[in-house]
């Protein structure tokens, strides 16, 4: 064929891909940036669109990404709603100036410790730590599934623990959290434990939940993560115990905020009151998104509950956590990991 | 040499490849830097709280480290792999076979090569545990790292160095052989030294892969190795500090740069006593430089590594065929039918940019290495130089310093496919252009300068003489940025928007919310459309009669 040829049907190609391109803007619309996995959040959004007709675009990121992206998007935001992200994300975003306060109908009724004093971000959900440990494993070795953040210091486990990254991942910090609280809020304290506990750490994933396909591997005999992530394994037929420590766990939040500049305020804010309505609350117990709900009652139904009744939530101070976040990720880095 | 300022038609092809260069390369970085480095006026603030973190002070040292092993690794084994396929006397179905098992690892999407060897060679893995009964293998760190990276890269030193030692005449050997030298001193005296500018290209570009790559050591280098791409992903994501990460960024870029000079060298250099190919070929004598002995070596290495890729690839093909592997062992087409329907919208999505980035790619290439190897103009290193930053950098980088550049009005390309044909386009043409300027280099002028006695317009002289000269270095640079389209994901990451979704980011979805199987299935989808683009880009250069895939191979690796 000639080059003029194939010039030209090159051209009528790209002309035809570019026209294709430009996506037709539906009438009524939310763009919503989520950290949840969509098998959590796409029910939600679909049971939204269902009641009242407006479609929701999402975009699913990790958390760091999320506000990374958002910051840079600042001037001409493009999402309106940032949903289902770990507090420490929403901290982030609040000092990046890329959300604004808002107050949904129902927010009196949410407890103080699961929202912004200023009403930047506010809790849909309270997540939770878990231990989860290979049935398998533990039987070879004789072990009992830990109970105690102490006995994960035990040699046998040496090599065979899994967890987050402090420098990615919003579980990381509820672990910092959960030890810090846990020994009575005496930072040094905590920070000594960490250092022992490293010592049986075989690896550090960068997910939050990236422990969880190798515990049910048998990679690693411990992982601990987030609760949902736990179910979601034991769904999918991976042989696992999960147990709390007794010292307790921090109670952490899965936030929702309103972006700075939305270009579908309206939409998004009736959208953000809906999920502090019973309906969507309701939805957590109903969808087996193995989180708490944050509306005083609001269904618990099922088994979530009765595996919750075993941990013991501490309740975390936003306030701190926003003004120390930084510091104790940074003392994580230069001490904990330190060899 | 054309001198295009007073050229009608050159003088436009020079200032709007610059344009485009400079909108969407220089800016962008602009942006960056002044967001790094100004803070209500210059300032390092932005670097001073990195140089406390030891993580940061040890990923300089260790980045450099792991690029040279890695460079030497890989380059060794591409090198035992392209001696094995062109000095063997192997069966033609053998090189094939060779052939199709090297290209995976070279196409499959990041994560899936580190992911895999995890199952392969991890704790409980299938090799170390089930075959070897190994309990305690430890493959977080430099050597697991070392590993994945190695034999993802190889490849590309394997394309490389095949097409070099296939231009080195047998007849050249033979003559030593004929003087009385005995294998091992042809091999060191003749061979080797003819192969020196292949094996420094191969070196530097496995190294300058393994330098921007921060999808394997997220999986496997674990705490106690940090490398800086990583790092700077790290710093953006995990403590969201933009500035701090685009500052390590920056660091990079010292030793990236420093071995795209060091590769320009190298090729500019292989003139003159490198020479092999001359026209002037005697009667083809069999080659006889290996050893029976050396064959059975190179064999068993080579065979060992191509079990290697396959057994992870096979990993794969199990985990996308049932329910949960390791967990639920049945047999399920569940995780294709979720790549069929809810994820047919990213397939579909991928397909178009990536088919749209081909001719725009294609031709900013082939005019780039044009304009490049045939004409002269002031700054014409300069351009070269520019065009080739986006490829240097970590794709994380690139991606933000996109978002920042080209997010407001008049430039709000954000949100659109645009932004991510642009990003590939500007991020993979290299291979293209070095294509191109290859190809135009073995073409004498002359060819143009009669074209243009005869009376033809400069404009008509390109259209009907260069470009189908280079046709095949065009589509060689557009089979590329196929692959990579289809592939990517560093840079893309922060560009997929609401409207546009990419494969590769669901592949990364799968991997991080316990969806093995449909990041596992996604990826074998990814890996058939690869293969079904290099088999018709083969195809269509051998009809263009273009020389062996070797050629199409090599610029598979740049």
């Amino acid at each position: 064929m000639s080059v003029k040829g194939w010039c030209i049907r090159l051209a009528a190609l790209v002309g035809a891909l570019l026209a294709a391109s430009v996506a037709p803007a539906a009438a009524q619309t939310i763009n919503v940036y989520t950290a949840w996995p969509e098998s959590l959040s796409q029910p939600i959004f679909k049971a939204y669109t269902a009641k009242t007709g407006v479609q929701i675009n999402f975009l699913r990121l990790s958390t760091g990404e999320l506000v990374a992206r958002a910051t840079a998007e600042k001037s001409n935001p493009r999402a309106d709603v940032i949903w289902g992200a770990p507090g420490d994300g929403f901290a982030a975003a609040k000092e990046a100036g890329i959300i604004e306060p808002y107050r949904p109908p129902t927010w009196n009724l949410i407890s103080a410790e699961l929202k912004d004093r200023e009403a930047y971000y506010t809790a849909v959900s309270k997540n939770t730590l878990v231990f989860m440990s290979n049935t398998k494993l533990l039987k070879e070795k004789g072990l009992k599934p830990p109970t105690s953040w102490n006995d994960l210091l035990d040699p046998a486990y040496k090599g065979q623990i899994q967890t987050a990254d402090a420098r990615t991942s919003g579980t990381a910090l509820t672990r910092m959290l959960s030890i810090y609280y846990a020994f009575g809020k005496d930072e040094e304290k905590a920070f000594d434990y960490q250092k022992k506990l490293h010592k049986n750490v075989q690896v550090y994933t960068k997910s939050g939940g990236g422990c969880t396909v190798p515990v049910g591997l048998g990679q690693t005999m411990v992982c601990v993560a987030h609760m949902p992530d736990a179910m979601e394994a034991k769904k999918k037929g991976y042989d696992l115990v999960v147990t709390f420590p007794k010292e307790g766990v921090a109670a952490v939040i899965e936030a929702i905020a309103l972006v700075k500049g939305a270009k579908h305020r309206d939409q998004a804010t009736k959208f953000i009151d809906w999920t502090f309505s019973k309906e969507m609350q309701d939805l957590l117990d109903k969808n087996d998104v193995y989180m708490l709900p944050v509306l005083p009652g609001a269904s618990i139904d099922t088994n979530v509950q009765s595996l919750m009744r075993e941990a013991k939530l501490l309740p975390v101070d936003l306030d701190w956590v926003g003004k120390n976040r930084k510091r104790l990720v940074e003392r994580w880095v230069n001490e904990t990991i330190k060899d | 040499m054309r001198r295009p300022l007073r050229d009608p038609v050159l003088l436009p092809a020079v200032l709007l490849v610059w344009a485009a260069v400079a909108l969407f390369v220089l800016y962008p970085l602009v942006r960056l830097l002044i967001l790094t480095f100004w803070n209500e006026g210059p300032s390092l603030d932005a670097v001073t709280g990195l140089v406390r973190d030891w993580t940061n002070r040890s990923a300089l040292i260790n980045s450099l480290a792991l690029a040279v092993l890695v460079g030497g690794a890989g380059t060794a084994l591409g090198f035992a792999f392209a001696l094995l396929t062109v000095r063997a006397n192997l069966p033609g179905w053998a090189r094939r076979a060779i052939d199709a098992v090297v290209l995976l690892p070279l196409i499959s999407p990041p994560f899936t090569a580190a992911i895999a060897l995890i199952f392969a060679l991890g704790p409980r893995g299938l090799i170390s545990y089930h075959v070897f009964g190994l309990t305690k293998v430890n493959i977080y760190g430099l050597w697991g790292t070392l590993l994945s990276e190695t034999l993802t890269y190889f490849p590309v030193a394997y394309l490389t160095l095949k097409a070099v030692i296939a231009n080195i005449d047998p007849n050249l050997e033979d003559s030593a052989f004929s003087l009385g030298a005995r294998r091992w001193r042809v091999f060191r005296t003749v061979t080797l030294p003819l192969a020196t500018p292949g094996v420094a290209n191969a070196f530097l570009l496995v190294s300058a892969a393994s330098l921007a790559d921060f999808a394997t050591p997220l999986i496997l280098a674990g705490t106690k190795f940090p490398v800086l791409p990583t790092q700077a992903f790290l710093q953006i994501t995990g403590l969201y500090d933009m500035r701090g990460g685009a500052a390590l960024c920056f660091l990079l870029l010292v030793p990236a740069l420093a071995i795209f000079i060091g590769q320009r060298q190298w090729i500019e250099r292989r003139g003159g006593s490198f020479v092999t190919v001359t026209g002037k070929v005697g009667a083809t004598t069999r080659v006889k430089s290996l050893s029976p002995a050396a064959v059975v070596a190179l064999g068993l290495v080579c065979g060992l590594v191509v079990t290697l890729v396959l057994i992870c690839y096979l990993l794969i093909a199990a985990a996308s065929l049932v329910r949960g592997l390791g967990a639920d062992n049945t047999l399920s087409f569940a995780h294709y039918a979720h790549v069929f329907s809810g994820g047919l919208k990213a397939v579909r999505d991928t397909l178009i940019i990536a088919v749209l980035c081909m001719p725009i790619g294609g031709l900013f290439a082939v005019v780039l290495g044009f304009l490049v190897a045939r004409t002269q103009f002031p700054g014409r290193r300069a351009l070269e130089f520019a065009a080739m930053m986006n490829y240097a950098l970590p794709g994380t980088i690139v991606g933000i310093a996109y978002l920042l550049a080209f997010n407001d009005p008049p430039l709000a390309l954000t949100g659109t496919a645009f932004i991510l044909v642009v990003c590939y386009v500007f991020r993979y043409s290299l291979a293209g252009t070095r294509a191109t300027t290859a190809v135009l280099a073995q073409i004498d002028p002359a060819i143009e300068e009669a074209s243009a006695s005869l009376g033809a317009r400069r404009d008509v002289t390109f259209r009907r003489v260069v470009l189908p000269l280079v046709r095949p270095a065009l589509l060689a640079g557009m089979t590329v940025l196929f692959i990579r389209a289809m592939t990517a994901i560093s840079a893309t990451i922060f560009l997929v928007s609401l409207d546009w979704s990419l494969v590769t980011v669901r592949i990364l979805e799968g991997i991080t919310n316990l969806e093995l199987g449909q990041a596992s299935a996604f990826s074998m989808l990814v890996i058939a459309l690869v293969y079904l683009a290099v088999a018709v880009a083969s195809f269509a250069m051998r009809r263009l009669n273009a020389g062996s895939l070797g050629q199409a191979g090599t610029l598979l690796g740049g």
